[in-house]
C-alpha cells in the first residue's frame, strides 16, 4: 500500500513531445530509406531523438531543430549501414562466401537492398545524405535547410550523387 | 546557345515550377538538352526506386508507443538533461480487441482489469480468484465506473475522463494496441518476456498476430460527496503493458483464431489517503451495485492481494494450479471454448484461451507456467 501526500509532478517533456510527434514520421522514413528495415529505422529514430533532446530540450517550432533531426536521421542510419559494411569486409577476409552480385539491372530487378546499402555506404557522406533526404520526401528547400547549403546547390549535389550511386552499383555488378 | 545545366535539369524532374521559364522553353527545342534530361530523369528514377521508403512506412510505427519508449530512455540515469519526472508504474493494460476465438481469454483478462480498477482499491494482487458476474452485474459496474461495456472490452480512447457520482475518473495510455512483426519486437517494446509454447494443440496453426498494448494509468479523484474518509483522496491504478499473440488454424481457413496467449504486468494501485479497506467498503456500498456481486467480492477476502476474474454466469469455473500458482479455468457449456487465467510468482498475469477444450488450454498453459 502506498500513500502519497500529493499528486506526482508532471513530466516536463511536453514541448519536446510536440516536436517529436511532428518529426517522427519524417525521421523514420529517412532512416528506412537507408537501412531498409522498419524496426531498424525505428531504432535509428529513437537514437536521433535522444540526441535531439540533449540539443533542443525545448525545440518549439524552430527550423534549426527540424533540420537537425532530419540530417541526423540520415547520418545515424548511414553510420548503421557502415557497420554492416565492416562486417561484410570481415566476412570476406575470413573467407566466408559473399553472395554474388549480378549486373545492375538484375540488382535493380531483385531490389537487393543489401547491395544498395553497400553502395550507399561507399558514397561520400554528403552525397549519400542528399540522396536519402530528397528521395524520402524532403523538398529542395528542406534538403538545403537540413544540409545547410543553398537551395540552388541541391540540384548539383543530387545530380552528382545519383550518378555516383549508379556507378557504385555498376562497379559492384562487375566485381 | 546556352544549354540547360544538368542540376537544373535535375530539379526539373522534382520541382518543375522552380525552373526558370527560359530553361523550360530552351528544353522544348533542344535535342541535346532533351537527351541529357532523359538521362538525368532515369538516374533520378533509379535512385528513387532504390532509396524511397514505402509510403506507409511511418504508419508502421506507433508514435504513441515510440514516445513512451523515448521518455523511458530519457529517464535512464546518465541521460544528460533529463528532467526530474514521475515514473509511472507498470499497470494493467487494456486488452487488445481480439477475434471471436480469443474472446474467452481476452474478456476474462480485460474484465478482470476493469473490475480491479473499479472495485479493488490499493493493492498488488498475488493471485486470481473467480467472481461470477451476470450481465446485470456488468452493467452496474459499468454504470458506476462511467464506462460502457464496449469501451471495457474494445478499448478506451488513449486518454479521457469521466465524471462519476463521487469524483472524476481520468485515464491515460500510450495509445491504442498495435500489431508488431515479431515476439522479439513485442518484448523490446514492453520489456515483457513472452514464453511461446513448444507444442501447440492439434488444429492450431502458427502465430497469426502479435500485438502489444501500452501502459495505462487510471486515476480517481474522490470529491466531497465520497464522504469524509475517502473524499479528497486520489486512487491511482496502473497496469500493463501487455502482449497478446494469436494463433490461426492449421488449415489457415478464413483467418480463424484458434488460440490466444496474453501476458501483462499485474495491476497495482496506490492512494493518497484512503486505505484498502476503506476504499473497498466505499466501492462495495455504491448504490446500484448488486448485492450478490458485492457479497461475492467481500467473500474473496484479502482485497489488497486478490485479482478477481469475472466468470460470466452460465459458464463453468474451476480453480486449479498452473506452475504452483492459483488459476481460474473457465469453460463454455458446450466445451468448445475455454480459457485460463493465472498470476505467476513474478507478478505477471497470464491468459490462455481459444476454441479449444479445457485439456488443450491447460496443456498450453502448463508449458508457459
Amino acid at each position: 500500500m502506498t500513500h502519497r501526500g500529493s499528486s506526482p509532478p508532471q513530466t516536463s517533456y511536453s514541448a519536446f513531445e510536440r516536436f517529436f510527434r511532428a518529426e517522427y514520421p519524417v525521421v523514420v522514413r529517412i532512416a528506412f530509406g537507408v537501412v531498409g528495415d522498419a524496426q531498424a529505422a525505428q531504432d535509428v529514430a529513437q537514437d536521433v531523438f535522444i540526441s535531439a533532446f540533449r540539443r533542443f530540450p525545448d525545440p518549439g517550432d524552430t527550423d534549426q531543430a527540424r533540420a537537425w533531426v532530419r540530417a541526423a536521421a540520415a547520418h545515424t542510419a548511414l553510420n548503421a549501414i557502415r557497420g554492416e559494411r565492416r562486417r561484410d569486409r570481415r566476412q570476406r577476409l575470413s573467407g566466408i562466401e559473399v553472395a554474388p552480385v549480378g549486373p545492375e539491372e538484375t540488382v535493380l530487378d531483385r531490389e537487393s537492398r543489401a547491395e544498395v546499402r553497400r553502395a550507399l555506404s561507399r558514397l561520400p557522406r554528403r552525397s549519400a545524405t542528399v540522396l536519402v533526404l530528397r528521395h524520402n520526401g524532403l523538398s529542395y528547400a528542406e534538403v538545403a535547410e537540413a544540409m545547410n547549403v543553398k537551395v540552388g546547390h541541391v540540384g548539383t549535389m543530387l545530380r552528382r550523387a545519383e550518378s555516383a550511386l549508379r556507378k557504385e552499383l555498376q562497379n559492384a555488378s562487375r566485381a | 546557345m546556352r544549354h540547360v545545366p544538368s542540376p537544373v535539369l535535375r530539379r526539373l524532374v522534382d520541382e518543375p515550377m522552380a525552373v526558370p521559364d527560359r530553361d523550360r522553353r530552351h528544353l522544348t527545342g533542344c535535342d541535346r538538352c532533351q537527351a541529357e534530361s532523359s538521362k538525368v530523369a532515369a538516374s533520378a528514377a533509379v535512385a528513387s526506386r532504390l532509396l524511397a521508403a514505402p509510403p506507409d512506412v511511418a504508419g508502421v510505427a506507433d508514435v504513441d508507443l515510440e514516445w513512451i519508449m523515448l521518455q523511458e530512455r530519457l529517464r535512464e540515469p546518465g541521460t544528460p538533461g533529463r528532467p526530474v519526472v514521475h515514473v509511472p508504474r507498470r499497470m494493467p493494460r487494456r486488452v487488445v480487441t481480439l477475434g471471436t476465438g480469443t474472446a474467452v481469454a481476452a474478456g476474462v483478462v480485460a474484465l478482470g482489469v476493469g473490475a480491479a480498477a473499479a472495485l479493488n482499491s490499493i493493492y498488488a494482487p498475488t493471485h486470481v480468484a473467480p467472481v461470477t458476474v451476470s450481465p446485470a452485474d456488468l452493467a452496474a459496474v459499468e454504470n458506476i465506473a462511467g464506462l460502457s461495456g464496449a469501451q471495457l472490452s474494445g478499448g478506451l480512447p488513449p486518454s479521457g475522463s469521466r465524471q462519476l457520482a463521487f469524483g472524476e475518473l481520468s485515464w491515460t495510455s500510450a495509445g491504442a494496441p498495435r500489431q508488431v512483426s515479431s515476439i522479439a519486437r513485442a518484448s523490446a517494446l514492453t520489456h515483457l518476456a513472452f514464453s511461446a509454447p513448444a507444442t501447440l494443440p492439434a488444429g492450431v496453426g502458427p502465430a497469426s498476430s502479435i500485438a502489444v498494448a501500452p501502459q495505462v494509468t487510471a486515476t480517481v479523484h474522490f470529491n466531497a460527496s465520497a464522504g469524509p474518509t475517502i473524499g479528497g483522496s486520489t486512487l491511482e491504478v496502473t497496469a500493463g503493458p501487455g502482449i497478446v499473440v494469436q494463433y490461426g488454424s492449421r488449415t489457415g481457413s478464413d483467418g480463424l483464431t484458434t488460440l490466444a496467449i496474453a501476458v501483462m504486468a499485474r495491476p497495482v494501485a496506490s492512494s493518497t489517503g484512503a486505505t484498502a479497506s476503506q476504499l473497498e467498503a466505499f466501492l462495495l456500498s455504491r448504490p446500484g451495485l448488486p448485492r450478490g456481486l458485492a457479497q461475492e467480492l467481500r467473500m474473496l477476502g484479502s482485497p489488497g492481494t486478490t485479482l478477481p476474474v469475472p466468470v460470466p454466469s452460465g459458464m463453468s469455473a474451476q480453480q486449479l494450479n498452473i506452475g504452483g500458482a492459483p488459476a481460474v479455468l473457465i469453460t463454455v457449456p458446450s466445451g468448445v471454448a475455454s480459457g485460463v487465467v493465472w498470476e505467476s510468482r513474478d507478478g505477471m498475469v497470464h491468459g490462455v484461451g481459444g476454441l479449444l477444450n479445457s485439456g488443450d488450454v491447460l496443456g498450453v498453459a502448463r508449458q508457459i507456467g
